[in-house]
């Protein structure tokens, strides 16, 4: 889905000291309406202060920051009421049921009727897959369980904005995979800023990025600019047949820097860097075949995937320290 | 049947109510809907009424010496077992029932913290003051009626039917309200505490401390009688009879300031609370 210019979230030098430690510095962040924005980090870069920050659970001490135009310091009451929000480590009141839990959220944000208001727990509690043990208390639940009722709570009431503070960190397989699902369907209506650190979900659902790095922001992009900066002068060609006449010929054009050869079962397989990749593109696989006696089961352009370009990015971060 | 965001009715509470009645009824859910309400009668029918029972068997057999307006109050009046029964309710519901308020009232703020599940609320539209309030409230009520107006009621039956005395149940209802204002004044002190340390120890040592230490502290201070709630329960040293008791008894109070001062107590108690949660970072 497109995402629309209008932002939801934007913070302007937003600063956050604990006891003279900078958790965030100077953040200044834009999400845009209907997005799903991911907001990567290491352990400790400031990413649930920043969420705290938005829902007013915490203060600034420097910097500002808006939530559907609305100062996340002086009209928090307002910005709530439009948000959905699950913790890192959501806790609910164990003696309650699933139902009760959903229940008493929705009265946050209805007054009535009674009867609607249980239809959309009903709604909520099928839609994570919770229905068979909406009666039961919190406290005999797994952590997957937990989970999947933190983001129940955290849509009950529409919201317009969903926060979710590494909502896939504690699910099995299965389990994340649902979730992203759920993730993808909210897009349709709410706009989704959630940090996490496993990047593949990242890759998968996000349409926009932002890299936290020890309080600070180090890249914001979508998620397609971000990953073509992790291409590669490289490319992998894989051949069988005569490959010592293909690997001369490889190895004579000037444009190639190097090659590196991988022999397994009648295949070599070469990673062949260049300096010249729009060439290489173009020639590689006429070269390979101009002498005949061989065929070619793969060629493509090496990619950094989301975690290689997370990677780099952070650690080019620290050196620059 | 679907519903949809257009069939819901939003909620209209605003400012520091905004969340304020369906906290509290989870908060009154938790007292009345669960097995703690019956806990809660049980444990102060016992308690109260058990040893108020045995405190007017124990003199039913002294001569009943009729009740006088102006009588000297620790001789005659202390003979009678309704009398000596109203003290023994008026005593021990003056530091039983606070205990259990102080602990219930610093467990409701701190364990709330502690467990995480204050921010998980806090995430969503209610305010601080509400938060503090429902808390507050549902404890009030909840040993309101489990704590003072059920076994109050029960004295009264204990007195009048068993103990002899005639006493005025708008003059007895009067001490229990005495009893009650002294049980809010440690549970709104837990309150505060419990929004002001993030460790049990401080809370529990001052409450408690005031509660049961007050008579070490009347011997240093003896001024602080008259703005503490130590005398609406407890002798206040000499032959002095607790507010309560001679309230009950139709006597006249020999001063009304530990009442307005103990009130004016749980308000400022209540407004740090609320200033310091609004404070809080989660």
């Amino acid at each position: 889905m497109e995402t629309n210019g209008t932002p939801v979230i934007e913070t302007e030098g937003l600063t956050k000291t604990y006891k003279g430690v900078e958790a965030l510095k100077s953040l200044s962040l834009r999400v845009s309406k209907n997005s799903i924005f991911g907001f990567l980090g290491p352990n400790g870069a400031g990413k649930t202060t920043t969420i705290k920050l938005l829902l007013g659970l915490a203060r600034p001490t420097g910097g500002s920051g808006l939530v559907f135009g609305k100062d996340i310091e002086k009209e928090s009451d307002e910005i709530r009421r439009r948000v959905g929000y699950l913790s890192q480590d959501p806790r609910y009141y164990e003696y309650m049921t699933a139902r009760e839990t959903l229940r008493f959220t929705a009265r946050f944000f209805y007054e009535g009727p009674r009867a609607e208001i249980e239809t959309r727990v009903g709604e909520t509690l099928d839609l994570v897959g919770l229905a068979d043990k909406a009666d039961r208390p919190i406290k005999g639940f797994s952590g997957g369980e937990r989970q999947r009722l933190g983001i129940a709570q955290a849509q009950v009431n529409y919201p317009d904005l969903l926060i979710l503070d590494e909502p896939a960190a504690s699910l099995d397989p299965q389990g994340r995979h649902d979730v992203l699902e759920v993730m993808e369907r909210l897009r349709k209506h709410t706009t989704i800023f959630y940090s996490t650190h496993i990047l593949g979900d990242v890759q998968r659902v996000s349409d926009t990025v932002a890299i936290l790095n020890r309080g600070e922001l180090v890249a914001q992009a979508p998620i397609e600019e971000l990953l073509a900066r992790g291409q590669t002068a490289a490319f992998t060609l894989t051949v069988q047949g005569d490959s010592a006449s293909v690997e001369a010929r490889l190895r004579s054009q000037p444009w190639v820097t190097g090659i590196e050869a991988i022999s397994r079962n009648g295949t070599v397989s070469w990673q062949i860097r260049v300096s010249d990749p729009a060439m290489a593109e173009s020639q590689l696989v006429p070269l390979a075949l101009a002498g005949g006696g061989v065929t070619v089961s793969e060629f493509g352009r090496n990619h950094k995937n989301l975690e290689d370009v997370f990677l780099s990015i952070v650690e080019e971060s620290n050196h620059e320290r | 049947m679907s519903a949809n965001a257009a069939s819901l009715v939003p909620s209209r509470e605003r400012g520091w109510q905004m969340g304020l009645g369906n906290m509290l009824a989870k908060e009154n859910g938790a007292w009345w809907r669960t097995r703690r309400w019956w806990v809660q009668c049980l444990l102060w029918l016992i308690v109260l009424n058990g040893l108020m029972a045995l405190a007017i068997k124990s003199v039913e057999s002294e001569p009943e010496v009729a009740l006088e307006p102006r009588a000297s109050i620790s001789g005659p009046l202390m003979e009678s077992a309704a009398i000596t029964g109203l003290i023994v309710f008026v005593a021990i519901a003056g530091i039983a029932v606070p205990i259990a308020a102080i602990s219930m009232g610093q467990d409701s703020i701190l364990g709330e913290r502690h467990s995480g599940t204050a921010a998980w609320v806090l995430s969503k539209p209610i305010s601080r003051p509400a938060f503090i309030l429902a808390k507050l409230i549902a404890l009030g009520l909840g040993f309101l009626a489990t704590g003072v107006v059920l076994p109050g009621a029960i004295a009264y039956l204990e007195v009048t039917a068993f103990g002899g005395a005639q006493l005025s149940w708008l003059a007895f209802s009067g001490a229990m309200g005495l009893v009650f204002l002294n049980l809010l004044f440690y549970l709104t002190l837990a309150l505060m505490l419990g929004a002001l340390f993030h460790g049990r120890g401080p809370v529990l040592g001052i409450t408690l401390g005031l509660l049961l230490g007050y008579q070490l502290i009347l011997q240093l201070a003896p001024w602080l009688a008259a703005v503490m709630p130590w005398t609406l329960v407890g002798s206040a040293g000499q032959d002095g009879l607790p507010l309560a008791g001679l309230l009950a008894l139709g006597q006249p109070l020999p001063t009304v300031a530990p009442i307005i001062a103990t009130a004016l107590w749980c308000v400022l108690f209540v407004a740090v609370a609320i200033w310091r949660f609004r404070r809080e970072e989660f």
